[in-house]
């Protein structure tokens, strides 16, 4: 392994990295080493065109560009120098002559790179009183993604993004020289699944989604680590909240899971965290306080053992390993079999989309679950979730349902009580890969709804069981313990990257 | 039409005959001589025999042609490749179209013994695409050679000496005579430089070992090979030995080609084209194609070799003279300048696609009596801007001749600045 | 695409060790077509490449020798550079847009002549220089431009 002095400090690094390809290795690239770059992404080909990278490497006489420099053993790299500080303002001011500094009107403000970087190296604006390049605003790209081009860099990331990662090609760099201007094929829209992705890396203000442009300032949002639940994949997000509000969904970056992307499908889903919820409790389809449904709930729950009823407990691929496994307890503890449950399919591919459309298909699995939506001759079912349970439950006379969202099933149901959603609780799910990612919560329900888990035990209190109040770390503590799939893995210890199953 | 330079030498020579450009008349002037004496040594002496020779690239940056040749990697698993690099849009530089107008053969020539010394089996000489009287004479000629058995495989009954030329035409971009903007384009692509490393010699067209060189430069290589290192260092300076074809254009009475040894004082070579037109005084000389900074008249004693004008704080160059008189507005000149840089700027790198656009719009204010004393400033500093720190040396190309102006003219850019106008209404018209 | 223009294009992959070297001919041929290249054209020249749309689109756009909008039935340009400017050129080209009524990069009403001016062409020597429906004029002045548009049909 090669060892590289960085700004005096040796470092050990992998082999045939780059400059700024090992400072990302190592956790320092802007947060501790700061080596600005705009066309730079760890997760695209290098281009190398920005020029803004340069840093001082050996004695050679020029600035290399740190994104396409290999480390060679014994290199030194001197990234403050004030010939590299001049070179940067250089840089600088150059991308500023035909760049609006309309900061306060521009929607990136808060998180543009351009800003950021002007700022640090004190290039206010270029020392220009020249017209900028005509450039047209708000372009339409395609159905999600808008294009102001006065602002566009030209760091071609979204080209690349396209080229390289979608393999759609829907950006292209026309024309050449100070006229280069970003555009689609003439007719083509920039339309794939992933397109989002483009405002995200967009350095500056110049790709913005139609979904969150101009919804709020970023400084108001505060972003908390969750996990997307539309798919198997389990894309790494941050939830941006602002006074109990999400307003989007962002990836973020698990090199494991999700590289730094996200689908538009799982981006765009935050909305049906509001929508279409069950918000109250249901007794025969009629709503009731929470309580009393619990409580009418658990008579039947003992009523059914007493009578030596059959009880089935129907899991959901949408509920977390810690509310799977106290079904699984409560299952247990009421003599019923293994849980079924069962997962919605749809298409998928090979870059982040997986058939599967939900997020813990394998965490069931892991727990015993069986994929199966046969009830037979059961008197009680305890359902999770009404995305599974299909019209195999017509024949089931009590059906207990705990949901997140409203549906015919809750109205059909005996009982059915209000469920967090992930967004409204803490929780692992265990992605396709077997990976065990943690959520956190980042809304407060405006109703009266507990955690899955939260409300079984309430349930099996209610019908005269022994438990304790249901606390998730516990839970999740006592499913490492006695689940040898998650041996060591639980809340705390799976880190905001995740742990994957023994 | 120029069929010949004013003055020839052993390039040009036989340039004024009638049939030089076909293969018949290139063979009775002695043609293919030498590709067949090379064929009798080792390919690494041949390279060597060049290297010896001095001869230095006549593409602009003057690199020593037989040490380039050696950084082919010898043995390859993959075909090897040389590129002639006849894409020739510097301004002021129109030495290779004769070349390949006239003696196309000499090229071809030069190239073979060049796949000889580095085992390349591929030739693409990409042309210009306005070039269209050299394209269609080098086809002619690539045609002539294939059936006469010169192209092929076997050449010159040499067993495993193969090879084929390709004639390739550029479509209209300055930038495509930077080699590695050339290797995109010559792949399909927009002919943006490419970052190094790798180079070339690693992973050049197509991903292949590949050399390139000038037209120029392959013309030279059958006359070393076959008159020797010392008849050719009989020619130029020390460092820069040999001829070359010199343009002269411009503000001279006979504007034009002149064939001499490099190392020939700049003001011999404007006395050659005729002097300066209608006895007017000197202002200014470009001595190298525009991207080289300007001479003032006190440097015509300088020799047009490139170790001698660096010590003048310029290059040689393609060695396109351009000559202006004491009537010529040096910010007018800038427009122009400027003005190309821009439009032919390939526009990746910030500092080249944003500062060309800037110097332009700054000069075009100066000269158009709207100028400031801060604008002076942006022109003393802009250009250092952008130096040095590029994918390709288009950026320096385009800064250089702009401080080389600001030194040695910036008188002409203050008046515009301090009368708010353009004090020289005798210059040519913009 | 016409039917020969693709045989002329296929012939030539073999000159190149990757398909892809033959683009810029293949635009050439097919710009003949009509004079310059449209959208479906250069998605057919994609296709035949197995490159994207926009690969070929970028091309296009890059290169001053094609074109994506309909052009006059003749092109003159004027060489501008400095060599030909210092000696004459601009005023050159100003006669010329008078003498045909419209500015450089314009065509003419009739869709006669496309006039454009063009950086160095390598006429250094023989300034100022046009380049006439591909063709160099040299040592041209003004009476002599007149006579080379005016004898354009
Ligand atoms: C902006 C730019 C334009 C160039 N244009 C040409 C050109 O038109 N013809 C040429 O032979 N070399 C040109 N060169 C130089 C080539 O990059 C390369 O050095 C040369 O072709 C090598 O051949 P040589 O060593 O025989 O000179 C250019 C370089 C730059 C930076
Ligand atoms: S739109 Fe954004 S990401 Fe795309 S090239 Fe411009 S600045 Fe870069
Ligand atoms: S790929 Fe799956 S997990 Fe990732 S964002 Fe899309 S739907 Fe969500
Ligand atoms: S320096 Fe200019 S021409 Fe060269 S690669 Fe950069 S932008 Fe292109
Ligand atoms: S980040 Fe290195 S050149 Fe842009």
């Amino acid at each position: 392994m090669p060892r590289v002095k960085i700004d005096g400090t040796e470092y050990e690094v992998e082999d045939g990295r780059t400059i700024l390809q090992a400072l990302d290795d190592l956790g320092l690239l802007m947060n501790g080493v700061d080596v600005p770059h705009y066309c730079w992404h760890p997760k695209l080909p290098v281009d190398g065109s920005c020029r803004l990278c340069q840093v001082e490497v050996d004695d050679i006489p020029k600035l290399q560009i740190a994104c396409n420099t290999p480390i060679r053993d014994g290199m030194e790299v001197r990234t403050q120098s004030d010939r590299v500080a001049d070179a940067r303002r250089g840089v600088m001011e150059l991308l500023l002559v035909n760049h609006p500094l309309d900061c306060p009107i521009c929607d990136q403000a808060g998180e543009c790179k351009l800003q950021d970087y002007a700022f640090d190296y004190g290039v206010k604006h270029a020392r220009t009183r020249d017209p900028r390049r005509p450039a047209q605003k708000a372009v339409e790209l395609g159905p999600e993604i808008v294009f102001d081009q006065e602002r566009c860099i030209l760091c071609r990331r979204c080209v690349r993004f396209c080229r390289d990662v979608t393999g759609t090609a829907e950006l292209g760099v026309f024309q050449r020289g100070d006229e280069s201007l970003l555009e689609t094929f003439p007719g083509k829209p920039l339309d794939n699944a992933y397109s989002m992705n483009v405002a995200d890396i967009c350095p500056v203000g110049a790709l913005t989604t139609r979904d969150f442009r101009f919804k709020i300032r970023v400084w108001f949002l505060d972003d908390v680590d969750s996990v997307c639940n539309q798919c198997s994949n389990g894309c790494n997000i941050s939830a941006g909240r602002a006074h109990n509000n999400v307003y989007r969904f962002t990836p973020r970056r698990n090199d494991d899971v999700n590289d730094t992307w996200m689908c538009d499908a799982g981006r765009l889903s935050y909305p049906a965290l509001r929508e279409g919820r069950l918000e109250t409790a249901q007794l025969r389809g009629r709503s009731v306080a929470f309580n009393e449904a619990v409580a009418a709930a658990g008579a039947a729950l003992r009523e059914t053992r007493e009578a030596g009823g059959r009880i089935v407990g129907i899991g959901s691929p949408f509920a977390p390993n810690e509310d799977l496994f106290t079904l699984r307890e409560l299952l247990g503890a009421v003599g019923a079999g293994p849980g079924l449950f069962s997962v919605p399919l749809g298409a998928g591919d090979d870059i982040l989309i997986k058939p599967e459309k939900a997020p813990n298909a394998a965490g069931a699995r892991a727990l015993g679950f069986v994929e199966s939506g046969d009830v037979g001759d059961a008197a009680l079912a305890i359902v999770l979730g009404h995305a599974a349970a299909g019209d195999a439950l017509s024949s089931v006379e009590n059906v207990i349902l705990i949901d997140t969202h409203d549906s015919a099933l809750a109205s059909r149901a005996m009982v059915a009580l209000p469920a967090r959603t992930f967004a409204e609780r803490a929780g692992t799910f265990t992605n396709h890969a077997k990976r065990v990612q943690r959520f956190l919560p980042f809304l407060e329900p405006r109703f009266e709804a507990w955690a899955e888990g939260d409300i079984l035990t309430r349930l099996a209190a209610s019908a005269g069981l022994d438990t304790d109040a249901w606390d998730v770390n516990a839970v999740s503590k006592r499913l490492s313990q006695e689940v040898p799939a998650f041996e060591g893995i639980d809340l705390d210890s799976v880190g905001d990257r995740g742990l994957e199953l023994r | 039409m120029i069929t010949t330079p004013q003055i020839t030498g052993y390039l040009s020579e036989h340039y004024a005959a009638d049939a030089n450009h076909t293969l018949a008349g290139y063979e009775r002037a002695g043609g293919f001589k030498a590709v067949k004496k090379a064929l009798k040594m080792k390919p690494a002496d041949v390279a060597d025999l060049v290297k010896e020779s001095g001869l230095r690239g006549r593409g602009g940056a003057g690199f020593v042609a037989g040490l380039k040749w050696t950084f082919m990697p010898e043995k390859s698993d993959r075909m090897k490749v040389l590129v002639c690099n006849a894409d020739e849009s510097e301004p002021g530089s129109f030495k290779d179209r004769l070349i390949m107008e006239r003696g196309p053969f000499a090229i071809l020539e030069g190239i073979l013994i060049a796949a000889w010394a580095t085992g390349a089996e591929k030739t693409f000489i990409y042309v210009r695409g306005e070039y269209a009287l050299p394209i269609e004479r080098l086809r002619a000629a690539v045609d002539e050679m294939r059936a006469q058995g010169y192209l092929g495989t076997k050449l010159f009954g040499k067993k495993g000496f193969d090879h084929e030329i390709v004639v390739h035409s550029g479509a209209g971009a300055y930038i495509c005579g930077e080699e590695t903007g050339l290797l995109e384009s010559l792949e399909g692509k927009k002919g943006q430089p490419r970052k190094k490393p790798p180079f070339p010699a690693q992973y050049g067209a197509f991903g292949l070992p590949t050399t390139v060189n000038n037209v120029e430069t392959f013309a030279h290589v059958p006359y070393i090979v076959d008159r020797g290192v010392e008849w050719f260092r009989g020619f130029g300076t020390e460092r820069s030995p040999g001829t070359t074809l010199f343009g002269v254009s411009g503000h001279v009475e006979r504007p034009g080609l002149f064939e001499l040894p490099l190392g020939t004082p700049l003001r011999e070579l404007i006395e050659h084209a005729g002097g300066c037109r209608g006895g007017r005084a000197i202002k200014a000389v470009i001595p190298g194609g525009v991207s080289m900074p300007v001479l003032p008249p006190s440097d015509l004693d300088v020799g047009m070799a490139d170790e001698l004008l660096t010590e003048r704080g310029t290059h040689l160059g393609t060695g396109g003279i351009m000559v202006m008189d004491e009537t010529t507005c040096m910010v007018r000149a800038a427009c122009v300048i400027s003005y190309f840089f821009r439009d032919e700027s390939c526009g990746q790198c910030t500092q080249c696609r944003e500062g060309t656009g800037w110097i332009n719009k700054i000069c075009r204010r100066i000269e158009a009596g709207r100028g400031s004393d801060d604008d002076l400033a942006l022109l003393d500093s802009v250009p250092a801007m952008m130096e040095g720190g590029t994918i390709c040396a288009f950026a320096d190309a385009a800064a250089w001749p702009i401080q080389g102006l600001m030194r040695h003219f910036r008188a002409d850019f203050e008046a515009h600045v301090r009368e708010q106008k353009c004090p020289f209404p005798e210059s040519f018209e913009l | 695409m016409q039917p020969e223009t693709r045989q002329k294009i296929e012939a030539l992959f073999e000159q190149y060790p990757e398909k892809r070297g033959a683009l810029l001919p293949a635009i050439y041929l097919v710009q003949a077509e009509q004079g310059w290249v449209s959208a479906e054209q250069a998605e057919a020249l994609a296709e035949l490449f197995d490159l994207k749309p926009i690969d070929v689109w970028e091309v296009l756009t890059f290169y001053n020798m094609f074109y994506t909008s309909p052009q006059g039935r003749h092109h003159v340009y004027v060489c501008t550079n400095l060599p030909c400017s210092l000696r004459g050129a601009r005023g050159l080209l100003k006669q010329i847009e008078a003498h045909l009524g419209i500015r450089a990069g314009q065509t003419t009403e009739d869709g006669r002549v496309t006039l454009g001016h063009e950086e160095c062409l390598g006429s250094c020597g023989t300034a100022p220089v046009l380049r006439v429906d591909g063709r160099y004029c040299e040592n041209v002045d003004a009476q002599e431009a007149r006579r080379l548009v005016d004898a354009l049909e």
